[in-house]
């Protein structure tokens, strides 16, 4: 069991920081995901992966979390994020044109655009981020979303595509905002 | 552009490739013939790598450390946790109030009942009358020189079956490690027929070294399981069925009575689904990773006491708190 803890943790803490954005929060969330899981382990049927039992365990912690707290934590972010300069915006709006393909190693040497891109998605309803986690993420396929989330594939897919185009809107505001702010 | 929910939901399974071949080629078709498309596709693509792209978060060093604290909290706790004793309602606690006071008329009752055995006047000669045994409340320890061996108030109480059949180099076995483990003076043995029984009263430690030593030859027994007894009863608690000596000494090893009972039961619900669950099933939930079945049946490693030396020790000392009946018998 250690090894699957060692093996598993830093995933489950992945996907928990992008759906909460605390780091406190997503390690006592992990946390409560493992105890949980061996406490419950009698309870697991094999009816579905191990994987995926694991994965709903997580995310209906969080999602009941969340809700419990109805805020987005986002002390670490706020603490920590510089005094912006439109760097991020104007490196952000190149990445949305419409003719670009965004460079994910462009985006990971990018501290402040991360922020933002961090800052958008908790910006989304949370079953919207929670379907964006474990997809873009995790790299969950969508039969797995809907075993962890206990949905049709079908909602999988709606939900994702209503994320996304969240998501578009959400940066294309943050971008107009940012450029007024520094006009 | 004016986003079509249905195109938009056809482009977002292409991009995760969750298309049919058919359909992810037609929607290429589609995309090189209609540049709104193409377009749209890209903005979508653009969301996914931004997100995709966010640097992995690695879980803080001790989490493991952390969750094995947590469960050995838990595991100690008898209470219900703040949190569900904070949800509980006006009707849950006149209910508790309730219980409370009946549980009080009952143990009355019950006092009453004791109280008028001793003191009712005893009829003819006193051979059937109500006996006080001296259940003397010093410490034992094993000094004590032959004889059967007083136990005061046991705190821990249980059998261990084990069925093997390498019945007599068991039996010699379990022999040599009383001896090694100075217990010779704090075991009584019989022999009935395919069955050998060694009644172990000790300290937890002296147990906990018995069944250290028996750790050895664990593996060739065909079946162990551990009967915890009931605080204050000698009746059937919890049956551990398919324990590990690990699991045995982590029960025995508990502050109470009613801890081991818990913990005993939380090996027994494991030791279950283990038994329930085929070895195919184990590996394939995992995903393919063979070696992480192994682990999981391991669950007792978090929680395991450190390793005990059982060789040539003089005899444990202290409180008598610990009875535990090995019962050793043949399978074939």
């Amino acid at each position: 069991m250690e090894r699957l803890i060692l093996k598993y943790q830093s995933r489950i803490f992945n996907v928990i920081i992008k759906m909460c954005g605390n780091p406190d929060d997503a390690a006592e969330l992990t946390q409560e995901t493992f105890v949980k899981v061996i406490e419950s382990i009698d309870k697991f049927k094999g009816r579905s992966s191990f994987y995926t039992w694991l994965f709903r365990i997580a995310v209906n912690l969080t999602l009941n979390y969340l809700q419990r707290h109805a805020r987005i934590s986002t002390r670490s972010l706020d603490a920590e994020e510089p005094e912006a300069d439109g760097t991020a915006e104007s490196l952000l709006r190149d990445l949305l044109s419409d003719d670009r393909v965004v460079d994910p190693a462009m985006v990971a040497q990018s501290r402040e655009l991360c922020d933002l891109a961090m800052e958008s998605l908790l910006k989304l309803e949370e079953p919207q981020r929670a379907v964006i986690a474990l997809r873009d993420i995790e790299g969950m396929n969508y039969n797995d979303i809907a075993d962890v989330l206990n949905i049709e594939v079908g909602t999988v897919r709606s939900r994702l595509s209503r994320a996304r185009s969240n998501l578009r809107e959400i940066l294309e505001s943050m971008v107009n905002e940012g450029e007024s702010k520094h006009r | 552009m004016k986003v079509n929910p249905n195109i938009d939901e056809l482009l977002n399974s292409f991009l995760d490739g969750e298309l049919p071949p058919r359909q992810h080629v037609e929607v290429q078709r589609l995309v090189a013939r209609d540049p709104q498309v193409g377009r749209r596709l890209r903005q979508l693509q653009s969301c996914k790598t931004l997100i995709s792209a966010l640097p992995r978060a690695e879980a803080p060093g001790e989490m493991l450390e952390q969750i094995k604290l947590s469960l050995e909290r838990r595991a100690l706790l008898e209470e219900p946790s703040v949190s569900s004793r904070s949800i509980a309602g006006r009707w849950q606690l006149i209910a508790r109030r309730f219980v409370a006071a009946a549980a009080m008329i009952a143990l009355l009752g019950v006092l009453g009942v004791v109280v008028y055995q001793i003191l009712a006047p005893v009829s003819g000669t006193g051979v059937n009358g109500p006996v006080a045994k001296n259940a003397s409340s010093e410490p034992l320890t094993d000094d004590r020189q032959g004889g059967p061996i007083p136990v005061a108030v046991a705190e821990f109480s249980g059998r261990l079956e084990i069925r093997t059949a390498s019945f007599l180099s068991t039996s010699a076995f379990i022999s040599r490690a009383v001896e090694e483990n100075g217990l010779s003076r704090s075991v009584e043995s019989e022999v009935t027929g395919n069955s050998r029984i060694f009644r172990v009263a000790s300290t937890r430690e002296g147990v906990n070294r018995l069944l250290a030593g028996l750790s050895e030859i664990w593996q060739t027994f065909d079946m162990a399981t551990l009967r915890v007894d009931r605080p204050g009863q000698y009746t059937d608690a919890v049956a551990v069925e398919a324990v590990t000596p690990e699991q045995a000494i982590k029960v025995v090893a508990q502050g109470s009575a009613q801890t081991a009972v818990e913990t005993a039961r939380n090996y027994a619900q494991m030791n279950a689904m283990r038994r329930d669950m085929p070895a195919g099933e184990i590996l394939a939930m995992i995903h393919d990773d063979a070696s992480d079945a192994r682990d999981l049946t391991n669950i007792d490693e978090i929680v395991r006491s450190a390793g005990f030396k059982p060789k040539t020790l003089p005899a444990p000392q202290g409180k008598i708190d610990t009875t535990l009946t090995i019962i050793l018998l043949r399978t074939r």
